[in-house]
């Protein structure tokens, strides 16, 4: 009986699902179907004719050094934003939770949330202009403080290029998460800190032992995103280098678009779209695990 | 439970149709929308140009208003971007549902790939149908646009590189022209040790270092190797002329030539700091003189790159391609485009061109004293007396070989590759092409 009641609810729920489930799967799992058989063949935007070639894209691109690269500098995208976006995010939202600077949290706020809300293209045109080494303002800034040897040609060193641009995210959006944290820190109850307080906790130690254990969701939420964000990032990398000088700023992503749409080789951009997808599940189903246990505890 | 599967397979259709409908409408009334007939009855026609830059855009928006008013039947409508996106943006649209009728495109390799996969025109009948408008071309300027001897491109404009100096700072030291490359050299070593910049150079698109190194190639490998090598089906190149073309480049830099800081440098940047007075001379298109004539306080006159005697390659060659317009196989409206090319290279407009925005015309006489600035004009006869054309390094060889050029420049001039690594690996490219083309 019970099993049958709950059979025929699942019979009326269908209706509702099925517009939904049609639309996902016309327009997410079919794109990632038709992907994975498009980089069996050798193709490009302007000539569809393709020729089967198997295989040969994918063992091509674990052959490629500049694949390397591109991992190489996604996997430095995700940890140094865990670190300042995750961690950096977190001390900044505490710090602005502080009794004293409370008052002043909205303008904090909006200021640090300020960049999130600007066009990449924007920042990468302005960025570009403060690592200028001629005229930016962060050279003039070193030099300022009489530190010449540290002046260098920021975007055009394949040393640091690709910190420079990773920097540049972490401009933009410490402040988004700083935002997601302290939305989350309202909803702790405040009997919470005053109990801590009372029994002669520090601030430090009330921000280990209540604020973190409180946000263990929206930590995880936020580092998930942060990472998986890291694996895709295209447009920052697009706007202020295009993977240049040389290679040494490419990632998965810029690599995608210039075997598409500058050599032609759109077998291979689905293979590499194979593979950002593959990360990016496994990412995934990663945080799903762990976001569950955490909910047990 | 009949009712039920029977309002599911109703919704089902019906969301289906929705889906279809949803995706069926835009490719239907895609043709419309990129060339069709408007809702009064006009045809549309859809331009695609690489100059949304405000000194060069108004030129093209004039000529399209006057056809317009000509042809109240046609309604064109323009789009624009600038050099760099521009090739990738072809490459996209080519594919997508919405073809510009007409098309901006390099010569050489660059459109003949459009050519080989059939997104092209052949426009030879069209030509040929009307002898006065084929042979108001200079030659040379329609055969880059030649595949198997077909013509599939109109030229607007021709193109050359040339090495602008500053006559105020050539003065300063009583330096000369160079004619050959020792004398080139002796003369950026005068410059240097007087504690000028001796070349401005912004390599930050990496374009503008492929550009020394398209003379370079030319005049340092054999002109039949290098038109062997520069073919898609044939490349190989293994000419030691390669690599030392390379090494003549690299040297420019190691010897402290350039100024600072070239790869994280624009060419915009460059060619400003230059105008500016800062740095002796630039190695500047042609269609780049006016503004230099606009903007620079000082005068300004130019020479070719130096002839390198004992490179193996024709010394008589300047660096530069015409450049022009490709009309889309898609096209509903195949006459109209190609009257408007052809108004666009009339006589009249050819020598509007030169007028207002001094770019050298193919066009037989547009380019004259009259029209043509005094430097511009001497260029052209340059190139007029030349026994060819070096084309653009970048898109005369196949994207995957141009690629492995580009983005190994930059490493050569700041020191992480040498030579030999570069050309090692434009081999391996030039050697995965040559297979993927013969299948």
């Amino acid at each position: 009986m019970m099993l049958k009641s709950s059979f025929s609810n699942a019979r009326s729920a269908l209706p509702f699902i099925i517009p939904a489930l049609l639309l996902i799967v016309l327009f997410v799992f079919l794109p990632i179907v038709f992907n994975l058989y498009y980089s069996m063949f050798r193709w490009s935007a302007f000539d569809m004719n393709g020729e089967f070639v198997g295989l040969d894209y994918y063992t091509k691109l674990f052959r490629d050094p500049v694949f390397y690269i591109a991992l190489k500098n996604n996997s430095l995208y995700a940890v140094i934003s865990l670190l300042f976006q995750v961690g950096g995010g977190l001390v900044i939202a505490a710090i602005l939770e502080e009794k004293i600077i409370r008052r002043w949290q909205p303008f904090f706020r909006t200021v640090f949330f300020m960049p999130a809300v600007i066009s990449i293209s924007v920042v990468g045109l302005m960025w570009q202009l403060l690592y200028n080494p001629d005229i930016g303002l962060i050279n003039g800034a070193l030099k300022a403080i009489g530190h010449n040897d540290w002046a260098r040609s920021w975007l055009g060193d394949s040393k640091t290029a690709i910190y420079a641009v990773v920097a540049v995210s972490q401009w933009q959006y410490t402040g988004y998460m700083t935002m997601l944290f302290l939305i989350a820190m309202h909803k702790i109850p405040g009997e919470l800190y005053e109990a801590a307080m009372m029994d002669g906790a520090s601030r430090i130690r009330t921000f280990f032992h209540i604020t973190i254990p409180q946000l263990k969701e929206m930590i995880l939420v936020g580092s998930m995103i942060t990472v998986i964000g890291a694996f895709k990032v295209f447009d920052e990398v697009y706007v202020m280098t295009f993977g240049g000088p040389g290679r040494s700023t490419e990632v998965l992503g810029t690599m995608l678009y210039r075997a598409a749409f500058r050599n032609d080789e759109m077998g291979y951009a689905s293979s590499i779209g194979t593979v950002i997808f593959a990360i990016t599940l496994l990412l995934s189903l990663l945080q799903m695990r762990i976001s569950k246990t955490g909910r047990e505890v | 439970m009949l009712t039920c599967t029977r309002k599911l397979a109703l919704l089902g259709t019906l969301v289906l149709s929705l889906i279809a409908s949803g995706c069926s409408s835009p490719s239907s009334t895609a043709g419309e929308s990129a060339s069709g007939s408007g809702a009064d009855g006009k045809i549309e026609l859809k331009i695609l140009h690489k100059w949304p830059q405000p000194e060069y855009a108004p030129y093209f928006e004039e000529v399209v208003k006057e056809f317009e008013s000509q042809n109240p039947s046609i309604k064109i409508k323009i789009e624009a971007v600038a050099d760099e996106p521009m090739k990738d943006k072809l490459r996209v649209i080519m594919g997508g549902g919405s073809v510009p009728d007409i098309m901006f495109s390099w010569s050489g390799e660059f459109a003949r790939k459009f050519v080989r996969s059939g997104a092209a025109m052949d426009l030879t009948e069209a030509l040929n149908a009307d002898p006065e408008w084929k042979n108001s071309f200079i030659p040379a300027s329609l055969q880059p646009f030649v595949s198997d001897g077909k013509n599939y491109g109109v030229p607007l404009r021709f193109n050359g590189k040339f090495f602008v100096y500053n006559k105020e700072i050539f003065d300063k030291y009583q330096l000369q022209k160079p004619k050959t490359w020792g004398e080139f050299l002796q003369l950026l070593d005068k410059l240097k040790q007087a504690g000028e910049t001796p070349i401005v150079l912004g390599n930050a698109s990496p374009w503008a270092a492929i550009h020394y190194l398209t003379g370079l190639n030319q005049k340092l490998v054999p002109g039949d190797v290098r038109m062997k090598d520069y073919n898609p089906s044939s490349g190989e190149f293994t000419d030691p002329g390669y690599i030392k073309a390379l090494e003549y480049l690299k040297e420019l830099n190691d010897k402290g030539y350039f100024n600072d800081n070239i790869n994280s440098s624009s060419h915009d940047m460059a060619t400003q700091m230059f105008f500016a007075g800062k740095g002796a001379m630039m190695y500047l298109e042609l269609e780049e003189f006016q503004e230099a004539q606009k903007n620079m306080q000082a005068p300004f006159d130019f020479f070719p790159l130096p002839s390198i005697p004992e490179g193996k390659g024709n010394q008589n060659y300047i660096t530069g391609a015409p450049d022009g317009f490709i009309v889309s196989s898609k096209t509903e409206h195949p006459k109209e485009a190609i009257a408007f090319l052809k108004f666009l290279t009339s006589k009249q407009n050819a020598e509007k061109l030169v007028k207002s925005i001094g770019w050298p015309s193919p066009i037989v006489g547009a380019t004259n004293p009259d029209t043509a600035m005094k430097q511009v004009a001497e260029a052209v006869d340059m190139m007029k007396s030349a026994e060819g054309m070096a084309e653009w390094l970048d898109t005369d060889v196949h994207a995957k070989v141009a690629d492995a050029y580009l983005s190994n420049i930059q490493l050569l001039l700041d020191g992480t590759k040498s030579p030999e690594d570069v050309m090692k690996e434009v081999q391996a490219v030039a050697q995965e092409v040559k297979q993927e083309v013969k299948q």
